[in-house]
């Protein structure tokens, strides 16, 4: 009996999503999701002291202003893409590598629910360790009494990493599915093309991902070092909705173009 | 003669002394390496700021309006610094599967059960990845110098700033050493060399990021240590002689490349082994 796409997506997504939270990889994922909660931990210590980390011409800052730049810095610029090109490209990729790839593609199932059940499951992996992580960071960092009227910035900054989790995993996903490195090209993308244009004038940076979550971030944008600097420089912040806009429509691109890459690829399992 | 007629044979062929064997290993793996077609772009792609170098220096030799483009001493640091991303890209390319690869095939059992040892076998694959990064760096900044010499028509430049050679060739053994014997460790941990690669990514970049954080954080830049990259470039500023660019002791900064290059090569001691245990 032969189950339809969403049918079997689910199924490949409940089989997936279990491989993927106990797995190795996990480690490596909560381990570079430790880093910004040690760094908040160390912040919150230095505060309970009564030695205030970030200080602006001399004057203490508030909570809100590290969680925003561990939040530009941390989350943003690295952990968000770099998981999504680790879990992203493996997505067939692993499956190849382990010459698994068989037994998924002689069930009765499109192949192409395969992948998106691989996709989703990685959705729902990266946001359970991501997100709660981020959430520990805030109430590390900002004092109780600024909770209340800094918490929607929270609960902006928890979507907006949970759709650039969506969008840069369809990107790779496709990157994996189609290319034969994707790995190095997924870290062109993320190292090499996205930071180069974004502080370069013009209209190039309208082909990054970053261009259009970056206009969502509530805080403001650190600005260190001289990429910093130059971005700051070249910024345009498009509208909300376009970007929301923009950020669906490459998540939803992207996601067919793997599907069909992986529909109609023939995938050579080495000996 | 037919196959069942052969029986045992001496081995006719000459014995490599103990420590050579290393060159076989590192032979085999450049060979295959640049048979690569997509590998062989990005290495032209690697010189392109070479080229770009070596027509600022001929402009600024042969027109006076464009005098202001002359090199000094900190333009070669500059070079190397921008082949930072190449030597990033090179490492992830070549060193990621070096001995995962083997580790995934069970062919280390197999390579040290030959007249090879744990040490030549680590500075065979060593030597692949240091060529190619040689060829990157120390190779198109030497390159520079030279082409510095034949525009300008003189030895002058490079008399004047005799400390560039031994800088140049410092820096970028720093620069490669770091990277070969990082991702030689990253890729002696896993049997995935994609695996390898996102870790080695994670170590530079996330530490990268997280030196950031802090100094955007404390507005003090002395966390560098924490990052290779940055600890490196503060590294290269002592050496090519310029105003270091962060609030770092450079023998911290040394301390720091060189801990993680012996750190390397402890693990690279206890993963390379011919036999497993498996539990």
């Amino acid at each position: 009996m032969s189950i339809g796409f969403w049918g079997a997506s689910r199924r490949v997504f409940d089989l997936s999503l279990g491989e993927m939270l106990w797995s190795r990889r996990t480690i490596f994922m909560a381990l570079v999701v430790g880093g910004p909660v040690v760094l908040a931990l160390i912040v919150r210590a230095l505060d309970m002291f009564g030695m205030s980390a970030l200080r602006v011409n001399g004057r203490a800052v508030g909570g809100i202003g590290i969680f925003g730049v561990m939040i530009w810095m941390l989350f943003l610029r690295f952990i968000v893409p770099v998981l999504a090109v680790f879990y992203g490209t493996a997505l067939m990729a692993d499956e190849v590598e382990d010459k698994t790839l068989t037994y998924l593609f002689t069930r009765p199932i499109p192949r192409g629910a395969v992948l998106v059940g691989k996709y989703l499951a990685y959705v729902a992996c990266t946001m359970l360790v991501v997100l709660p992580a981020v959430m520990l960071v805030y109430f590390l960092v900002v004092p109780f009494r600024e909770v209340p009227g800094t918490f929607t910035s929270l609960v902006t900054d928890l979507g907006l990493l949970g759709l650039g989790l969506a969008v840069y995993g369809a990107v790779f996903a496709f990157v994996g599915a189609f290319f034969k490195r994707p790995l190095v090209l997924g870290l062109v993308f993320t190292f090499g093309w996205e930071p180069t244009v974004m502080v370069l004038p013009g209209y190039l940076k309208q082909f990054t991902i970053a261009y259009y979550l970056q206009a969502l971030v509530p805080h403001a944008m650190p600005s260190e070092g001289i990429t910093s600097l130059l971005q700051g420089f070249f910024r345009e912040t498009p509208p909300m909705a376009a970007s929301l806009a923009w950020l669906g429509t490459f998540a939803i691109v992207f996601l067919w173009l793997a599907t069909r890459a992986v529909e109609r690829r023939e995938y050579v399992l080495e000996q | 003669m037919p196959i069942h007629d052969q029986g045992y044979r001496r081995y006719g062929g000459t014995r490599a002394a103990v420590g050579r064997a290393w060159q076989v290993i590192a032979g085999a793996g450049i060979r295959s390496i640049i048979g690569k077609r997509a590998f062989i772009a990005l290495m032209l792609f690697a010189w392109a700021p070479f080229l770009v170098r070596a027509v600022q220096i001929y402009v600024s030799a042969n027109f006076q309006q464009a005098a202001f483009l002359a090199p000094k001493g900190e333009t070669f640091r500059e070079f190397l610094g921008q082949q930072g991303v190449f030597v990033f890209f090179v490492t992830i390319w070549i060193g990621a599967g070096l001995v995962a690869n083997d580790r995934r095939a069970n062919a280390l059992q197999l390579y040290l059960s030959k007249p090879l040892t744990a040490a030549e076998y680590i500075a065979g694959k060593m030597a692949i990845l240091f060529l190619f990064l040689a060829f990157v760096t120390w190779a198109p900044a030497m390159g520079l110098l030279l082409v510095q010499a034949i525009f300008a028509g003189s030895f002058a430049f490079i008399r004047n700033n005799a400390y560039l050679l031994p800088a140049i060739t410092l820096f970028s053994l720093a620069q490669v050493l770091l990277a070969s014997s990082t991702m030689l460790a990253l890729s002696s941990l896993s049997k995935s060399s994609r695996f390898v690669g996102i870790m080695y990514a994670g170590l530079m970049f996330f530490t990268a990021a997280l030196f950031q954080a802090l100094r955007g954080i404390t507005g003090s830049s002395s966390f560098a240590w924490l990052s290779p990259g940055d600890a490196l470039e503060q590294l290269g500023d002592v050496i090519f002689r310029l105003e270091p660019r962060y609030d770092l002791s450079p023998a911290i900064a040394a301390l720091a490349v060189v801990v993680l290059i012996v750190g390397s090569g402890v693990i690279l001691a206890r993963r390379v082994k011919g036999v497993e245990i498996v539990t």
